[in-house]
């Protein structure tokens, strides 16, 4: 146990001296008591270790939101499981799992042949998959809008990078038999809204539900999957926003009509045109539910504010990610944006990977503005200066910090 | 860290080492890092029976300063229309002025 909290302890010690500027951590004691600045007005957060968790950036305690501090993505492009982000919606959350009894039901009005699915018969009646994909809050970034918007405020840690390894959906759905009437597949898990109203249950159109890369995940970076990230199956749906990876999976239904409850609609939407964007202060015409990660990239090695030594040469390290076409190009800027050179990009882990980048700077002495910006695989890339929506998703600006040389 | 969450870690650690599927996985979560703010608004004492039965503070506490009083109505109202927590139509309005003079931008300067 001191261990552990030693290590922790070391940790937060060496993000308030490493994140200067990004995170300060004033206090430490023992995991609990601790707090973080994060660099937005109103930002002062607790800091604590929450079961199967190191500790993380507390958003909200009950139900457990908990954000990764930002240092941890420096560490490897595989985000450990104890320091991955928790976003709970609903305060009813499972606490305590007999996976012997687990069972997944699926069924609804478009599925010919309803059945309940035990996990020892999800191990080894299906052909397991595996891949590498992020996972990534809507509202990943929501505190660093400008005007700011309401929701939880988050700054670039609500998302992660883990293996995965489950069974394709579409092979559990084919044995449910589906209907030609079959339009989308809706998903819940364990939890449960307290008083009965606004249960999280998600929905996918139907083709997007058979796409290969859809998983019922069981294991996550090779051991189960920590219970505040939803032990012991979670729906994996590789380039989507985290609203749609269920927790504790526990119900699917293939229905013939479109599924609105309040977490489609009007929750977790998007301005229905291609920048998903508005003029600031304003409101979307209309909606559309949130889909596909746009492109980010972001700089892990240096922080705003960090302080390195004229002459001398630093590699420095990032990474990238999109929505699943797989990252083709990240660019640098060591003068705000006014001249790119290309970094050198990583092992390739697969299209829904986080994807390191590095590249070498060896500033004079001065004040430098560096910028990292990627391209995917159809050339989409981010905004140099940020887009706005009023809920605050998609945040994907092109990352600028400052350092400077002495 | 408590004791009883090491002791649910350290079970399902040796489940999974086991022959058989996994024994059953339990945690324990930690009590609410915040409460809310004191006040001797009417809606203080409201807040107290109806916001906080479902969810922990921080959710008012780390809004922005700027979260206009329409932020927080519409709020107060979802929490009843979606998700039915037992607040009196009556008492809303007291509810409103509380959170918005203590989290959002009608806070004194």
């Amino acid at each position: 146990m001191s261990e552990v909290m030693n290590r922790a302890r070391r940790r937060l010690l060496a993000a308030g001296a490493g994140m200067a500027g990004l995170a300060t951590v004033s206090r430490v004691a023992r995991g609990q008591g601790a707090t973080v600045d994060l660099p937005i007005v109103n930002g002062k957060r607790n800091v604590a270790a929450y079961p199967e968790k190191r500790p993380l950036i507390v958003l909200t305690s009950r139900p457990p939101q908990l954000e990764t501090p930002f240092e941890v993505f420096n560490d490897g492009v595989i985000t450990p499981n104890d320091a991955f982000f928790v976003r709970y919606h609903n305060a009813g959350i499972p606490t305590s799992i007999d996976p012997d009894k687990y069972v997944i039901k699926i069924g609804g009005n478009a599925a010919g042949k309803p059945y309940a699915l035990g996990l020892a018969d999800l191990r080894t009646q299906f052909k397991p998959v595996e891949l590498v994909a992020v996972n990534q809050c809507s509202g990943n970034s929501r505190g660093l809008f400008a005007p700011r918007v309401t929701g939880g405020q988050l700054t670039n840690g609500a998302m992660g990078n883990a293996r995965w390894v489950g069974v394709p959906l579409k092979d559990v759905l084919a044995k449910a038999e589906l209907k030609n009437s079959a339009k989308q597949v809706t998903f819940n898990g364990l939890d449960t809204a307290i008083f009965n109203g606004g249960d999280f249950v998600k929905a996918l159109d139907v083709n997007q539900a058979l796409d290969p890369d859809v998983m019922i995940a069981y294991q996550m970076n090779g051991a189960d999957i920590p219970m505040l990230n939803g032990f012991p199956v979670k729906l994996v749906v590789p380039g989507y926003y985290g609203t749609y990876w269920v927790k504790h999976l526990s119900e699917i239904e293939v229905i013939d009509s479109v599924y609105d409850g309040f977490w489609m609609r009007p929750a977790y939407r998007i301005p229905d045109n291609d920048c998903a964007c508005v003029e600031p202060g304003t409101a979307p015409a209309s909606t559309r539910p949130i889909g596909r990660f746009n492109v980010r990239s972001f700089i892990t090695s240096l922080s705003d504010g960090a302080k390195l030594r004229a002459g001398q040469q630093v590699i420095v390290r990032g990474i990238a990610f999109d929505g699943g076409q797989g990252i083709r190009e990240v660019a640098y800027s060591t003068d705000g944006g006014r001249t790119w050179r290309e970094a050198k990009l990583g092992d390739d882990l697969g299209r829904y990977s986080f994807r390191e980048f590095t590249f070498p700077f060896t500033p004079e002495k001065g004040a430098y503005e560096v910028c990292v910006r990627a391209w995917n695989r159809s050339g989409q890339s981010q905004p140099m200066e940020a887009l706005w929506q009023p809920a605050g998703y998609m945040r994907n600006v092109v990352e600028r910090i400052g350092v400077t040389a002495g | 860290m408590n004791r009883s969450t090491m002791i649910a870690i350290a079970a399902s650690a040796l489940a999974a080492s086991g022959a058989c599927l996994a024994a059953t996985k339990t945690i324990t979560l930690p009590p609410d890092g915040a409460q809310l703010k004191a006040s001797a608004l009417p809606g203080y004492a409201k807040a107290q029976q109806s916001c906080v039965v479902c969810h922990s503070a921080e959710y008012m506490l780390y809004q922005p300063p700027t979260a206009p009083r329409a932020y927080w109505d519409a709020m107060v109202k979802r929490m009843k229309v979606v998700f039915n927590a037992p607040i009196d139509d009556a008492d809303m309005p007291a509810i409103v002025d509380y959170l918005v003079k203590t989290y959002g931008n009608e806070q004194p300067k």
